[in-house]
């Protein structure tokens, strides 16, 4: 495709392009879109923070942007790939043979629970050269720069690669992953809660990590987690993630302290922290909606304050609501949210 | 809250030690402290959060409280009575252990382990109204879960006793959890982790639940938890009190808005720096405080202050083991850091060297 | 949540709220403990089958006993072959017995062995393994060691020796004999099963609310192992139908009551059934008699697992409804 297609949220050189991405199941008790109609363009070198509550689609997303999707999924639209030096890559295109290449070298995908991503009978040093030997890498080299890679890591080289998986601590196990996903310079990683299992002090420890690494290397990193609070402070743009689909997309700072969408103002106000006065903290009511029943709509209408018929009949589209093109958010009202919905922390910490 | 009345549950200089096999070939087996010579004591209608990494012993420590977990020196009290003792002696006791047994419950961090799969709510809810009101029969207990479901917000009741755990979201079955656990009528919970498998926006939610239902049932919650932001939600509501531990050993204690506002431990600190901040304006300071970023081998703690390896202010006494000083005069507010003295050695002391491998300061 | 100040008195104080009729009561139970196994055994083609299967033969050893006559000698013509006369559907033996007859004849004894076998087998593995798996310490050493001798001495030898020496009369008894050894493996497995359930929260929780060991027992830790005691259950029926046959065949067992091994050794010694077509039907009429039977109970047991997969039995439980199950 080497026509100009819209750039979205005003994103300038993307590395991504999503378009009318899907991924469908189909259960018994009905067809199942775990991902609906995705649209969203990832900046080149930017750490993109996807924010989402379980239920909401977010791992799905990971699958999408490396297609592996597990079976019996199907993964439909578009998603384009623009690698630094090459030709775009339509990913949907490919063949098995051709993504399994792209995957590691090119886009590397960190998972939560580093213990199951390891082969629990290979040493650490065997999955860096069977990794390095299988892309075709020369492994002396290539181990060379794994040493780099673990010693920025705060991890001992010759202790690691001589250790078994279930010999290491959960910290240094997620690092040995991290190291082992950049052995091979990809330009992107995806990383789905790549700190969930971990201590308080190991996560902040290896979100700075991540934060140096990215900067250092040029990469382009997609953060997903549950925890919005993890991301705040190390995302440049944050995605909200609400029934599959994204919901508001802008710049870290705004989507903190001026969100535009209802969920994103709720999902603030519900969320603990330090700072904020526990009184004011309120949580949201209802649940997530199942898959296969999503509400006709805007998806969020029957837990918003802010519904009315219009969000019961009609699915909002995208608008930045008076503001710049790279804030935006999927909500017929969005220029009352900011009266309706106070902000806690803000109220605190903007106070006149 | 209170910080007279009678202590619920009393630990004085609790230790546990385990042994650990090393293979069939070890020499020795190694021991790990996992608590060490902790003095903690929890008060009726209380809320006492024990925050730290894990294997600081915060999980033995609360098992200890509960009298599951039988501690290798020290003593564990309930309403005065050694709990391992009324074990040990039987129906001698002052308190007899069933009676402890029942007063002291639990709710688990993982919502899918904490129910039995193969039995619906309504059989798991009836046991503990079956220990408590033996006299009731099978339909008033029916009543009595119907009622504690809607309480919870689980309507229509009937439908949701019906189901397997399978069949409920992970809220819904921590809150099945609590429900199993108040309805023993305890006097102690110890809520382990409780809130860490939510979702972030329905944590607030069950804390807040915990909370209006302490004071119907009268109890008190030991709350662990390696996330500070939570334990500092449920305590600050409750106004109760926080106990850091690090390692074994319980490093800092006191009422919760105190010890956010006034630090006194370096490990505090830190734990406060790593709590994630939503705030984009605050001050984020990027690099680590700590010196290095993995815990000791809890086989092999530091001498002395077992935070002097990694802690930023730590001197060359810190190899020596630090007292417990007294915040302030109702001792509520412990501190074990030489740095809380005004006057001692600490201050005249080097600072100890940087290795190789420590954190670039 | 609701804005109720429902206030927590004493068990004898009814509490405000919706009243259900104890009927209702008694039908969910019934429906819980009866009609929702029931379903999910039907709704399986194999259950389906293999207890249609079972349930044939434990008619025909019950009440097919009363309708069809005892074998006599000399009753029918000799060598008869099936399906020509009525009187005798499936032919006659050299003795002029009718088959069927002698085929019905074997099962009732044949059902006991079984029953008895499986059923001494499996409980006291099931019994044994969980005390040892759940108690620990000293106590699961010795069972432990207990289970490992049992295992090692070499089932057959052992039968035919206990057999030969103390020459039981009653298919109970044999039964018995017949799985001597069958229960070593099972307690094993149930064992380790036993010690990973015994650190399951919800077993912990069970201790903590100071719940007898019994009912911790039967409601926390029986319900999870139920799959693998009823498949070895099936299997142990098995061994001692293959087991009872062989050993007829080879004339250990003592000939004073019906088995269709006795059938098979004198088709295969006295009737020629291998050497000439007319006389196969004799060899072949007991053998599908045995392949039936352990073929039902294999068919039942790949089902057996489903009744207690809690995903399953909601499933089919008509006192839930089917809102919003969340499939985790």
């Amino acid at each position: 495709m080497q026509a100009q297609t819209t750039r979205k949220f005003g994103v300038a050189d993307p590395i991504f392009e999503v378009r009318n991405a899907s991924i469908t199941f189909d259960m018994d008790r009905g067809e199942s879109r775990v991902m609906d109609s995705v649209d969203i363009d990832i900046e080149r070198g930017e750490i993109l923070g996807v924010v989402g509550e379980s239920g909401s689609g977010k791992s799905m997303f990971a699958s999408a942007l490396l297609d592996a999707v597990v079976d019996p999924g199907v993964l439909t639209g578009d998603i384009t790939f623009y690698p630094e030096s090459g030709e775009e890559i339509n990913l949907l295109n490919k063949s098995e043979r051709e993504i399994k290449q792209i995957r590691w070298e090119q886009i590397a995908m960190v998972f939560q629970g580093a213990m199951s991503s390891f082969n629990p009978t290979m040493t650490i040093g065997a999955h860096f050269r069977e990794t390095l030997d299988v892309h075709g890498f020369d492994v002396e080299e290539g181990m060379e720069h794994a040493e780099d890679l673990l010693a920025q890591l705060y991890l001992e080289a010759d202790q690691i690669f001589d250790s078994y998986p279930h010999e290491l601590s959960g910290g240094m196990q997620q690092r040995s992953l991290l190291a082992l996903s950049l052995v091979l310079e990809p330009e992107v990683l995806v990383m789905d809660e790549p700190t969930a299992a971990l201590d308080l002090l190991m996560q902040r420890s290896i979100i700075e990590l991540i934060r140096e690494i990215g900067r250092e290397r040029d990469l382009t990193i997609v953060f997903i987690t549950h925890d919005l609070p993890l991301v705040a402070n190390l995302a440049d743009r944050l995605g909200v993630l609400y029934a599959f689909e994204f919901v508001e997309v802008g710049p870290a700072y705004e989507v903190l302290t001026d969100s535009k969408h209802p969920y994103t103002r709720a999902l603030l106000n519900s969320t603990p922290n330090l700072d904020t006065p526990r009184e004011e903290m309120k949580p949201i009511e209802g649940k997530s909606p199942d898959p296969v029943n999503v509400p006709a709509g805007c998806s969020y209408h029957p837990r918003c304050p802010l519904a009315d018929e219009t969000c019961i009949q009609m699915d909002p589209e995208f608008s930045t609501g008076n503001g710049d093109d790279d804030h935006q958010a999927k909500c017929h009202y969005i220029d009352r949210t900011r009266a309706e919905i106070p902000l806690n922390l803000t109220e605190v910490t903007h106070d006149e | 809250m209170s910080s007279e009345g009678e202590h619920v549950v009393s630990m004085t200089d609790v230790e546990v030690h385990f042994e650990t096999d090393s293979g069939i070939f070890s020499r020795d087996s190694d021991v790990v402290q996992a608590v060490d010579g902790v003095t903690l004591d929890v008060e009726a209608e209380d809320v006492v959060a024990l925050v730290g990494e894990s294997g600081c012993g915060k999980t033995t420590l609360g098992k200890t409280a509960i009298g599951v977990q039988r501690p290798t020196s020290g003593s564990v009290t309930y309403k005065g009575q050694d709990i391992w003792e009324a074990r040990d002696i039987g129906g001698n006791a002052d308190i007899p252990f069933d009676e402890i047994r029942r007063a002291l419950q639990i709710i688990h961090q993982d919502p899918g382990a904490s129910l039995n799969p193969n039995k619906t709510v309504m059989h798991t809810l009836n046991v503990p109204l079956r220990m408590t009101n033996p006299g009731m029969d099978a339909f008033d207990r029916r009543e009595r879960v119907h009622e504690m479901l809607s309480r919870v917000g689980m309507e229509p009741p009937e439908d949701y006793a019906n189901r397997f755990p399978h069949q409920l979201s992970g809220g819904e079955k921590q809150r099945v959890a609590l429900i199993r656990a108040l309805l023993m009528n305890p006097d102690l919970i110890l809520a382990d982790e409780a809130v860490s498998a939510l979702d972030v926006s329905l944590r607030i939610d069950m804390m807040d639940l915990m909370l209006e239902l302490q004071d119907q049932f009268d109890t008190s919650y030991l709350f662990v938890s390696h996330n500070l932001s939570n334990a500092s939600y449920i305590t600050g509501k409750a106004d109760g009190r926080i106990g850091v531990m690090y390692l074994g050993e319980l490093v800092e204690v006191g009422p919760i808005d105190e010890v956010l506002e006034n630090p006194q431990h370096p490990y505090t600190k830190v734990l406060m720096w790593a709590a994630p901040n939503l705030d984009p304006d605050a001050d984020a300071q990027t690099r680590s405080p700590l010196r290095k970023i993995d815990i000791p081998d809890p086989r092999n703690p530091p001498t002395g202050c077992r935070f002097h390896t990694r802690c930023p202010e730590a001197r060359e006494v810190c190899k020596q083991r630090p007292p417990v000083t007294e915040m302030d005069d109702e001792g509520d507010h412990r501190v074990m850091c030489y740095r809380a003295l005004d006057e001692h050695e600490y201050w005249d002391s080097p600072e100890i060297e940087d290795e190789a491998d420590d954190m670039p300061r | 949540m609701s804005e109720d100040t429902t206030t927590f008195g004493s068990a004898d104080q009814k509490p405000a709220g919706v009243t259900r009729s104890r009927k209702e009561l008694y039908r969910e139970r019934l429906d819980r403990l009866l009609l929702t196994p029931l379903r999910v055994i039907w709704s399986d083609w194999r259950t389906r089958i293999g207890t249609l299967i079972i349930l044939l033969y434990v008619f025909v050893g019950t009440v097919g006993v009363r309708l069809v006559d005892e074998p006599t000698m000399q009753d029918g013509p000799v060598n008869a072959s099936p399906f020509e006369d009525a009187a005798y559907p499936l032919g006659t033996n050299g003795s002029g017995e009718s088959l069927l007859a002698k085929l019905v004849e074997a099962t009732p004894p044949m059902l006991q062995m079984i029953l008895a076998g499986a059923v001494f087998s499996t409980v006291i593995a099931t019994a044994l393994g969980t005390i040892s798996g759940y108690k620990g310490g000293l106590v699961d050493t010795v069972i432990t060691t207990l289970t490992d001798i049992a295992m090692t001495i070499p089932g057959l030898p052992l039968i035919i020796i206990v057999l030969v020496l103390f020459e039981p009369k009653s298919p109970y008894l044999i039964g018995i004999i017949l799985a001597i050894n069958a229960w070593a493996g099972l307690a094993r497995q149930i064992r380790s099963q036993v010690l990973e359930l015994r650190d399951k929260s919800y077993v912990e929780a069970s201790r903590i609310m100071n719940r007898p060991l019994h009912e911790i027992i039967l409601d926390d830790i029986l319900p999870n192992i139920m799959p693998f005691v009823l498949i070895s259950f099936v299997n142990t029926a098995r061994g001692v139908i293959f087991g009872s046959v062989a050993l007829f065949y080879l004339g250990v067992l003592p000939v004073n009551f019906a088995n269709w091994g006795i059938m098979l050794n004198r088709a295969y010694s006295s009737g020629g059934a291998l050497y000439s077509w007319d006389g196969l039907y004799w060899i072949i009429e007991p053998m599908i008699a045995i392949v039936l039977l352990s073929f039902g109970l294999v068919l039942f047991s790949q089902g057996t697992e489903r009744l207690f997969n809690p995903r399953i039995r909601a499933r089919h439980a008509s006192s839930i409804e089917e809102t919003a199950p969340m499939e985790q």
